[in-house]
């Protein structure tokens, strides 16, 4: 077999690969514009209708709105407590600072039904259930592994004489970290932020057990959704997730492709 | 009237240092640099000189002993507190801001006013000749230039010692010749004290006031580059600073400050004896390739041997012969580059000499 003829093949798996991977994702954007009143393709012609519903619909609004802005909040929570944490991890370089870093990292590799499980328990026995400061400190905890781990990463790439150079020049500690430390790791700060975001942006299972009656974010507004009915709006809701999603990620790349080389 | 003996502005009193409890990395360290010198700590790789170095930095702190820098004792006291410039080998400038805010980083943390900050980066950057980069970013300037802003920025403070970590190491032979006449002058015009850590005994040379050599953590010695040359104190000294034939002997008797000993070879040569040995015990018999006699110039000098050349050498400045002599076929000679110099053939047998006070009986 010639060469060009295996390049081909291997491309054309490759492709496949992908398409799999992605296009799933994508089924739902024709169903958002489907004529039927179900989940359904569009059957004789597409229709704004369910994309009009959404927007008129108060509950999808709520959701929207707790689904921000709990994202928000725990990408803050992730990203403070996150990259102080890899960073006295680095700055201790020890077996001990290892150890610390893959235990940083167990809430993202443990399954999350099983996580979710202890949190629920823990919460019914400290009365956080269904209560905002339960869902943001659960998914904090949660996004934490996304933004130790590009921090870590960014922070193996500072030559750890700057910080010596640092405080032999007579800055503190305080100021090292703030001058130099801190600037030199800010991609991976913004990476991890942005991980932190989606993760709790998309998070489901966790928000089921411990999110009560109050919480209902847009992932779980969908379950639900599905559960009861199956209303095209969700086509529509998820459409919008996509977008969403795909522009935060496209920021991220436009960010990575900015950060200087040296 | 006796003037009071001026405090050295920097001394280790009995320091040792271990990392792990069991081996010294320093031992009994007693080092004095004086205000306004250039003091180079010179020793291969594993001797101790970094680790004297880090431990005046404050970046590591002595097992025992004391430092003290102009009196005080600083053995305790931070890095940041130390106000003491530094240069690393690698640079090690902050990629996220300019070369002006590189250099402007000692005033900034230490709350210098806009105005004075910029008059002063302005002059260090004129310095080290790096006018008009302030605006660079240090990944846009070549590896000269970055270690310019290094040591621009370890001065721009103004303070009282200055210590650097093999700052020319990264740079190639001829950038680096450059850069240690520029760091020389520099050290003259603003007299201020240096501290420079080197495994490279041309660079020490060049630059310092004195020279301490360092091996296996314990200093060896301290001096002018020309006596360290001249008058080793030791074999090990006498190997690590330029070229030396090297010939085991016995010492036999001594007088004073010089000693016969006898070679195993038989023959016995008189020598300056600087550490007083016991007859009986073993020594090197060290002689520099550049004082070693030739021919006619050998037959009048108290210490004359045969040997034939093996193999001839020109350099340019020099000519290098390699001669069997002493049993072995290692005994090496400079010749320099003079008017009216001798050329030797290999094969040729040469009678080969030297005066006494240019040999040195030294103990391992």
């Amino acid at each position: 077999m010639n060469r060009h003829h295996a390049t081909g093949i291997v491309m054309a798996f490759a492709w496949m690969v992908l398409g799999f991977l992605a296009l799933p994702a994508f089924a739902v954007v024709p169903i958002s514009f489907t004529d039927t009143r179900y989940l359904a393709m569009p059957d004789e012609h597409w229709s704004l209708q369910h994309w009009r519903a959404f927007l008129s619909n108060r509950e999808w609004h709520d959701s929207i709105w707790q689904s921000l802005w709990i994202a928000c909040v725990s990408t803050l929570g992730a990203v403070v407590a996150g990259t102080l944490c890899a960073i006295g991890c680095w700055r201790a370089s020890s077996r001990w600072s290892e150890r610390v870093r893959t235990a940083m990292i167990l809430p993202m590799a443990v399954p999350t039904i099983v996580y979710a499980l202890g949190i629920y328990r823990l919460y019914v026995d400290l009365d956080l259930v269904g209560s905002a400061i339960g869902i943001v400190f659960a998914h904090t905890v949660t996004g934490l592994p996304y933004v130790v781990l590009t921090v870590s990463a960014s922070l193996a790439n500072i030559d750890p004489r700057l910080e010596q150079a640092a405080r032999g020049l007579g800055a503190s500690v305080g100021q090292t970290l703030r001058w130099v430390i801190v600037p030199n790791v800010v991609p991976g700060i913004l990476s991890g932020a942005i991980f932190a975001f989606i993760h709790s942006w998309d998070e489901l299972i966790v928000v089921i057990f411990i999110g009560g009656r109050a919480f209902f974010t847009l992932p779980r507004r969908m379950w639900d959704g599905i559960n009861d009915n199956l209303d095209p709006v969700i086509a529509v809701v998820a459409t919008g997730m996509i977008l969403f999603t795909l522009l935060v990620l496209s920021a991220e790349l436009a960010l990575r492709a900015r950060r200087p080389r040296s | 009237m006796l003037s009071p003996v001026p405090e050295p502005l920097v001394r280790f009193a009995n320091v040792r240092k271990s990392y792990d409890g069991t081996v010294d990395a320093v031992s009994a360290l007693n080092l004095e640099v004086a205000r306004s010198e250039f003091l180079t700590l010179l020793g291969p790789s594993g001797s101790g000189k970094t680790t004297t170095l880090t431990m005046l930095a404050g970046f590591e702190r002595p097992t025992e002993g004391r430092i003290f820098v102009d009196g005080e004792d600083v053995t305790d006291v931070p890095v940041e507190k130390r106000g003491i410039g530094m240069v690393f080998q690698n640079y090690a400038l902050f990629p996220n801001m300019t070369v002006a805010e590189n250099i402007a980083f000692p005033l900034r943390v230490r709350g210098v006013s806009r105005g004075e900050m910029n008059s002063k980066v302005m002059r260090a950057l004129s310095m080290v000749r790096l006018d008009g980069f302030g605006d660079r970013r240090p990944q846009q300037l070549s590896g000269g230039q970055q270690q310019r802003v290094a040591v621009a920025r370890a001065l721009v403070f103004e303070p009282r010692l200055i210590l650097l970590d093999e700052p020319l190491g990264a740079l190639d032979r001829q950038l680096r010749e450059q850069m240690q006449y520029e760091l020389k002058h520099l050290h003259q015009r603003l007299d201020v004290t240096m501290v420079y850590v080197t495994h490279d005994q041309v660079e020490a040379m060049t630059m310092s006031d004195r020279v301490a050599v360092f091996s296996t953590g314990a200093l060896r010695q301290v001096d002018e580059p020309r006596r360290l040359y001249e008058a080793p104190a030791s074999l090990f000294v006498a190997r690590f600073l330029g070229e030396s034939n090297a010939l085991p002997a016995t010492v036999r008797q001594h007088d004073g400050g010089s000693c016969a000993a006898a070679l195993a070879t038989g023959e016995t040569v008189t020598a300056v004896m600087p550490v007083r040995c016991a007859p009986g015990s073993a020594v090197h018999l060290v002689v520099r390739p550049e004082k070693i006699l030739l021919g006619k110039a050998a037959q009048a000098s108290p210490n004359r041997f045969a040997a034939r050349i093996a193999e001839v050498t020109f350099l340019g400045d020099q000519t290098r012969l390699r001669l069997v002599a002493f049993g072995a076929d290692d005994f090496i000679v400079k010749l320099a580059n003079t008017a009216g110099q001798e050329t030797f053939a290999p094969g040729t047998e040469i009678d080969i000499g030297w005066q006494a006070e240019d040999c040195r009986a030294l103990a391992e």
